[in-house]
């Protein structure tokens, strides 16, 4: 009798244990993607990307904090006055880190090529030759693996329209993907509740295309 | 009794969960004890952590207890893991310091006598599209190599001439093993190219001098090329030019990628159209076949392989002096095949390994005149290098090096023929010492050993970079360099020792947002050059007994910011060379050494036109010769060379390119020396005929396409 109250005891002990190390990660994760809304500053971002960095180290199977930690220091380089280089190459080291654990996954694919993406553009006389081919190739690869992904749709959107600017075509290819882009969008928003950790990110992005368009 | 004890542990347990808390806090700072902020501090293992403040300050909570492991990580730094053990409500860290990694992008590098064209490094000169777009190099890796400091432009010849030295004391590698006979065979006066299309290659390496230990058997100049990686994609390349035509198909996976290229070239139908200087019997052809293959391996080594192989001819008459009539007929047809494959793997313990295989293949067939003369000459190439990271500050590469030179010469219709057969061994040591960010010191030594020459030398290498601040470098190089003979001197007396020379450079590089400025200044000796006896055709007694120096000066200046889509750059190289070679009997300044040289190159982008601009200026002050007329050698200068070259690149579409150039277009009379008659005519003066350029001017119009599924894929790299 005692024996089996026991067995029940610590039973009930690994249930709550293996139950409860998933909510704190996604307690974590909450917390971080909701920081991440408000960022203004490089150092408000620096912040936000450790937090995923460090639920990554924690949590080493799971791809999406190394993700998010990626996509943030993409973004920063982008927006803020930083060692662009740098940021890009420390992105695509931990989209890396990402792809090994989930291999062929459409949007770490996508974020890969969004990384190709920004190392083109801090010197595209020179690198273009060589990335711009690649980067297209990448959101081409994430688009085939996911063709309800709206990110890998508007990135390639965004590659176009740098490609029909440069060389003084029209924009009408880079309009029409920014145009499944956010039909994707639509769909995706009514799947994301308060619980949704995967990426959502993109729709401004794709208005801002469809923006050119008129 | 044992499950009492279990219920009881699990309820602490879950007491330490709840109440346990330990509040961990402290500061980070750098190596000056300057805060560091948006550090990422926390315990391993776990959620709990935050990122320090503006005053390098962090707290958090948490619910860890016992031993545990303290991360403080922040990127460009080294992390530190730190014991912490949890038991008290409040923990308080002592100041932690971290210490910034060294990597290409923070440290210092040596920019003496180094010249470099990539897309990934700092500390770039030129970048690899530069080469093919600069008009007077028509697509030549070496024409746009003379457009930088420390080179002159021998019109005459095509090849590299580097500082007051001969073109034959220029090196050239790919992948770092050597190209013998990198240079298309010509007949005397006829410029030649280099074998190589630039599009093969992602970065260039080209030394003026006080280069790296890894090279040798060059007196002036090392010039490596480094081959690209996996291509991106499948793709067709169609070219049709004035001059030719080839088609390019690669293949390309995520792990391996081929590329075979054919290319035919032959100048009739153009000098057909155009007016010739030079009296063609049958214009310059050629056909070429190249493979180009990379493989990556599971292991994360990478293979290459390069393979080409051409043939290619010319017929012309050749005037000789103070004698009526169309002169000598030179015939000339050459076969060469140049087969490469390396492998290099980087480890995770820091070492990087390098094995390759290089084998070149030379047999020109010349009738000159009545004589029949065959030339060939076999060049491989084994080598094996290791490279270990001891820590970010130290580091060295070594490596060993064998090569078999076979090379003879047969004078066809009399059946005679000579030949040498060589053997050489290399060993080579260097490294790199970083005292800070900002200095550098570089150690190398060479040892090697000749067969046929019976040789042994040793040639240490030196040298040292201090940044003087975040755009300014200062560097300085030094180091002994030994090359032997070249071929037709050695076939001649295989018993020729190594010629030796001494440099010494001061190098200051400034680069900043789109601004280059480079100053340079050498001193280079020369020791046993050979010399002999009698005319250059046929040297009698050969010796190392000749020397000499050569000593200046050069400044370059890019600029791609100023002017919206401009980007310029200006060179001045001065040289005062003086050496006793060949048959000179006393210290002259050398037919290839002209004292000023100068350079502009101007591209512009016009953006509604979709065209490329450009223009390219070269000048000197003109080749010294020897008049038997008047007194002593090298007694004569010619007229100053100048040329102006302009292109037009258009991009119509996306995977279409339309480039036009020509070459000289103020049709300037360039001479590059004077042929003397053997013997005085009545009046008892030697007569003579310049040596100037096959036409005035050289045009070229080509049409490049680009196949494949993506449309906006083009050729800019074939140019």
């Amino acid at each position: 009798m005692k024996k089996s109250l026991f067995t029940f005891a610590l039973s009930l002990m690994w249930i709550t244990l293996a139950f409860a190390a998933d909510p704190a990660y996604e307690n974590a994760m909450k917390k971080q993607i909701s920081a991440m809304k408000t960022i203004q500053t490089v150092e408000e971002s620096q912040a936000v990307t450790n937090g995923f960095i460090r639920i990554a180290e924690a949590k080493p199977e799971e791809w999406l904090p190394l993700y998010y930690a990626a996509y943030l220091q993409t973004v920063a380089a982008f927006r803020f006055e930083v060692d662009k280089d740098q940021y890009f190459d420390q992105a695509m080291e931990l989209v890396t880190k990402a792809d090994k654990i989930a291999p062929n996954n459409s949007e770490i694919t996508a974020l890969k090529g969004y990384v190709i993406m920004g190392k083109l553009s801090v010197d595209p006389m020179s690198r273009g030759q060589e990335m711009s081919p690649l980067a297209m190739q990448t959101f081409g690869k994430a688009i085939a693996l996911d063709k309800e992904n709206p990110r890998a749709t508007t990135l390639m959107a965004q590659m176009e329209l740098g490609m029909a600017q440069f060389f003084g075509s029209g924009p009408e290819k880079a309009c029409g993907l920014a145009r499944v882009g956010l039909e994707l969008f639509a769909k995706e928003e009514a799947e994301i509740d308060e619980n949704y950790l995967l990426p959502t990110w993109g729709k401004r992005e794709a208005d801002q295309i469809a923006a050119q368009c008129k | 009794m044992n499950s009492r004890i279990l219920l009881f542990t699990f309820f602490l347990l879950n007491q330490t969960l709840a109440f346990g808390q330990t509040v961990i806090s402290g500061k980070v700072f750098d190596e000056k004890g300057m805060p560091l902020p948006g550090a990422n501090v926390f315990i391993k293992g776990s959620f709990d952590g935050t990122s320090s403040d503006v005053l390098g300050a962090f707290e958090f909570q948490s619910t860890e207890t016992g031993d545990q492991l303290l991360v403080v990580r922040m990127m460009g730094y080294k992390s530190q893991d730190l014991p912490i053990h949890l038991s008290q409500s409040k923990l308080e860290i002592p100041d932690i310091n971290l210490v910034e990694e060294f990597n290409e992008m923070n440290t210092v590098t040596i920019s003496a006598g180094a010249m470099e064209a990539s897309d990934e490094k700092k500390s770039v000169i030129l970048r690899p599209l530069d080469i093919v777009t600069t008009p007077s190099a028509m697509g030549d890796i070496v024409g746009a190599f003379q457009t930088l400091p420390g080179t002159s432009t021998v019109g005459n010849d095509g090849r590299l001439f580097v500082r007051g030295g001969d073109a034959s004391e220029v090196g050239i590698y790919i992948d770092g093993m050597r190209v013998g006979n990198a240079y298309g065979t010509t007949a005397g006066n006829v410029p030649t190219r280099t074998r190589f299309n630039p599009n093969l290659f992602k970065g260039t390496f080209f030394s003026t001098g006080g280069y790296s230990a890894e090279y040798g058997q060059a007196l002036s100049s090392a010039l490596a090329l480094n081959t690209k990686d996996l291509a991106v994609r499948s793709q067709g390349d169609l070219s049709i030019m004035s001059v030719g035509g080839g088609y390019a198909h690669t293949l390309a996976n995520e792990k391996r990628s081929i590329s075979i290229s054919g290319n035919i070239f032959d100048l009739k139908p153009y000098q057909n159209l155009i007016k010739q200087d030079f009296d063609w019997e049958r214009a310059p052809y050629g056909l070429d076949l190249e493979v180009a293959a990379q493989h990556k391996l599971n292991n994360g080594g990478l293979i290459k392989v390069l393979a080409r192989t051409e043939t290619g001819g010319m017929k012309l008459w050749q005037p000789l002096p103070g004698i009526e009539g169309k002169g000598i007929l030179v015939d000339l047809t050459n076969n060469y095949s140049y087969a490469q494959t390396n492998w290099r793997k980087a480890y995770d313990n820091g070492w990087t390994l390098f094995g390759g295989y290089s084998f070149s293949h030379n047999k020109d067939f010349i009738s000159y005149d009545d004589l029949d003369i065959e030339r060939k000459n076999n060049l491989s190439h084994i080598k094996f290098s290791a490279i270990k990271d001891f820590s970010d500050r130290i580091s060295s590469k070594t490596g060993v090096e064998y090569f078999i030179h076979d090379y003879s010469e047969t004078l066809v219709e009399e059946d005679l023929d000579r030949s040498f057969g060589e053997r050489e061994a290399y060993l080579f040591t260097e490294w790199d010492w970083y005292l800070s960010k900002k200095f550098v010191l570089r150690g190398g030594l060479r040892a090697g050993h000749s067969q046929l020459s019976e040789e042994q030398w040793l040639d240490p290498r030196a040298s040292l970079a201090y940044k003087l601040s975040d755009s300014g470098t200062l560097s300085l190089a030094t180091g002994r360099f030994h090359q032997l003979p070249v071929d037709n001197f050695r076939v001649l007396n295989p018993e020729l020792k190594n010629s030796a020379s001494n440099h010494l450079i001061l190098n200051y590089l400034y680069q900043n947002e789109g601004i280059t400025f480079r100053a340079e200044t050498f001193y280079k000796s020369y020791d046993n050059l050979v010399t002999f006896e009698g005319l250059p055709q046929f040297p009698q007694n050969l010796r190392n007994e000749g020397k000499g120096f050569a000593k200046g000066f050069d400044v370059f200046f890019r600029d791609q910011k100023t002017f919206k889509n401009t980007d310029y750059w200006v060179t001045y190289s001065y040289v005062d060379s003086k050496r006793s070679y060949n048959q000179f009997e006393t210290q002259v300044q050398p037919d290839f050494a002209p004292k000023h040289n100068f350079s502009v190159v101007v591209k512009h982008f016009i953006v509604p036109l979709k065209s490329q601009l450009g223009a390219s200026y070269s000048f000197n002050d003109g080749y010294t010769f020897t008049d038997p007329n008047l007194p002593g050698e090298m007694n004569s200068k010619t007229t100053a060379y100048q040329n102006l070259s302009i292109s037009w690149s258009y991009l119509p579409k996306p995977n279409l390119i339309i480039h036009a150039a020509v070459t000289n277009v103020f049709g300037n009379e360039n001479i590059f020396g004077y042929a003397f008659a053997q013997n005085p005519n009545e009046q008892g003066k030697f007569e003579s005929l310049p040596i100037g350029q096959p036409a005035p001017r050289f045009l070229f119009l080509g049409i490049f396409l680009t196949l494949s599924k993506d449309k906006n894929a083009n050729q800019l790299n074939n140019l």
